[in-house]
């Protein structure tokens, strides 16, 4: 098969672009970090750096401050996590039927996606920490001290971080979703009324089900999201870091402390788990074999 | 089935009215703040604007460089936002340009093409996701540096597309595995080139998912604060989100929350004209036969 084999040179002639890029990018830097998380490079420090072995790793395991980084992350993830699910599925349930007006709801609802983060992460910070003179400095100084003497200092700080990304996630979500119950024939959902007069019933039977692959990469996206947060964790809290996440931890160590072999352990901690939940989804949200290749 | 009563017309009408107003209101009130003068900012209502003015924005761009006023000179510093908002609009272009080529041209290859092993490939370049951008600057700069591209809106329109070509080549590419094989078989048949069959054929027909490929790019691209504050040091080089970065919020509230806006509202447009077509362009690429 002469075609055939013309296909494949051609299929990876097409490929180079989008490898080369994802290759000096992403794959180059991953390298080095996984090299220099085995080793004490510090600008700090001079010399060649020395070869330590997984020693960056497990003085982390042994560390109560990493161990308080991880518990943050995770509540922080699974948190953001499920309140954007919540939230999205509310959202796309909503849009799901016509009515008059969808169409206005439906761009207020893709509205804080559509914002750039870059920026309303910088209105957001003012709003809820503003400077002294705006008229409603007052209000915000009172909210901030009411949640910071119920929760611990800084409290107001991370409440914040979470709240503007549930706000952003939502909205993704919620438009991802529609995208896939719209994808769904209504002749379905109409059986589904006949069958089954429980609503809560019907969304886990009929709509959880069809929407699945939909739910796992909207899973998976707000997952990796909540990982690596750090630009708005450190724009929201200005750079005053109280509860840390893995993200800032490291940044932290590398920025501030010069230690870049830890730092790169630690950033690379949560690879592991992220590739073991992605395998896992694949299943669901890859594309189905129709016809046989 | 038969007419709701009303009470559960209320109940739907007020859940969209809640779910409205949570999403519009941060955005509102920024938009709100930046149509203020100073005194409204500190005696008026927080929630509305009496006397909105465009002083804020037109300040923008008059401040390059001019000192105005003696007090002005000490106090505030002026900023490029002409070179700012050049720059961003030629690193959001090109960004987004470079993640459409080349996420479509890996996307037909794996979907059309099929070369052995391509859902592998598929999940691999999938996977870069994982990748947490912590300290990834720091062997990132080392490449920028490689590359001569150090201060220089370049190396960002070659970041960027990272950040988006998993999700684009992903949906693009379950697209096209999609269309049934004779769409294209039949101008093969007839003598064309698989590239005149790609461009003439293929290319139109999937133009929604393109269009969701593209909006995905530019609300992810249009959403980073991180990679440009590194990247770009010197004032002039600097895209819109960098650049508000290093404003003195205490003494330019009002400034930067403008800039906010005049960076926002392009972008919140584009999303908005082509929302519809986002929506239809996903369910497309996700689902079978759609």
């Amino acid at each position: 098969m002469i075609a055939r084999r013309r296909d494949i040179q051609l299929a990876y002639l097409l490929l180079a672009p989008a490898l080369l890029l994802l290759l000096t990018v992403l794959a180059y830097p991953v390298g080095w970090e996984v090299w220099t998380s085995l080793t004490d490079l510090s600008p700090l420090k001079d010399g060649p750096p020395a070869f330590v072995g997984l020693e960056n790793y497990g003085r982390f395991l042994a560390d109560p401050e990493f161990w308080r980084a991880a518990t943050v992350t995770v509540v922080y993830a699974a948190v953001t996590s499920v309140a954007k699910l919540a939230l999205g599925v509310g959202f796309a349930l909503l849009l799901a039927r016509p009515f008059r007006g969808r169409a206005l709801v439906f761009l207020a609802i893709f509205l804080p996606w559509a914002y750039p983060a870059s920026v309303s992460v910088i209105g957001w910070y003012w709003t809820l920490s503003p400077p002294i003179p705006t008229a409603y400095s007052v209000f915000m100084g009172n909210v901030k001290y009411a949640v910071d003497s119920a929760l611990g200092g800084g409290a107001w700080a991370f409440v914040s971080v979470t709240l503007f990304n549930i706000w952003r996630g939502s909205s993704f979500i919620g438009v991802f979703l529609l995208a896939g119950i719209n994808a769904v024939p209504p002749e379905l959902f109409e059986c589904a009324v006949l069958e089954s007069k429980s609503a809560w019933r019907r969304f886990w039977l009929v709509t959880v089900p069809l929407l699945k692959p939909f739910f796992a990469l909207a899973v998976f996206l707000s997952l990796t999201m909540a990982f690596a947060d750090l630009a708005n964790v450190w724009m929201l809290t200005a750079g005053r870091i109280v509860f840390p996440v893995i993200g800032t931890h490291a940044y932290w160590l590398a920025v501030k402390g010069g230690q870049f072999g830890p730092a790169s352990a630690l950033s690379l901690m949560l690879v592991p788990f992220l590739l073991a939940v992605l395998l896992v989804l694949f299943r669901m949200f890859d594309p189905p074999e129709r016809e046989r290749a | 089935m038969n007419p709701k009563p009303w009470w559960r017309k209320l109940g739907h009408a007020s859940l969209l009215l809640v779910a409205a107003v949570y999403c519009v209101f941060p955005i509102y009130f920024m938009l709100v703040q930046s149509l203020k003068t100073a005194q409204e900012d500190v005696f008026g209502n927080p929630l509305i604007v009496l006397n909105p003015t465009f002083e804020n924005f037109e300040e923008l761009f008059e401040r390059k460089g001019e000192v105005r006023g003696f007090v002005g000179s000490v106090l505030r510093r002026s900023y490029p936002f002409l070179d700012w908002l050049e720059n961003t609009i030629v690193v959001f272009a090109g960004a987004v340009a470079v993640t459409l080529v080349a996420s479509i041209l890996a996307a037909y290859a794996l979907g059309r093409l099929r070369p052995p092993g391509f859902r592998w490939w598929r999940r691999a370049i999938f996977a870069a996701y994982v990748v947490p951008h912590t300290i990834l600057f720091i062997p990132l700069y080392q490449v920028v540096l490689r590359l001569h591209l150090d201060d220089n809106i370049l190396a960002l329109v070659l970041i960027y597309p990272t950040l988006a070509l998993p999700f684009c080549v992903w949906i693009l590419s379950a697209y096209f595995q999609h269309l049934p094989r004779e769409v294209e078989e039949s101008a093969l048949v007839e003598g064309a080139s698989r590239m005149t069959a790609f461009f003439r054929i293929i290319l139109p027909m999937s133009r929604p998912v393109i269009v969701a490929a593209g909006i995905f790019a530019l609300g992810t691209i249009a959403s980073d604060f991180t990679l440009a504050s590194v990247f770009l040091l010197s004032e002039h080089n600097q895209t819109i989100p960098a650049g508000l970065g290093t404003m003195e919020v205490a003494l330019d509230e009002l400034l930067a929350v403008a800039g906010i806006n005049l960076m926002a509202i392009p972008v919140v447009l584009i999303c908005a004209v082509f929302a519809r077509g986002y929506v239809r362009g996903l369910t497309a690429a996700m689902v079978e036969g759609a």
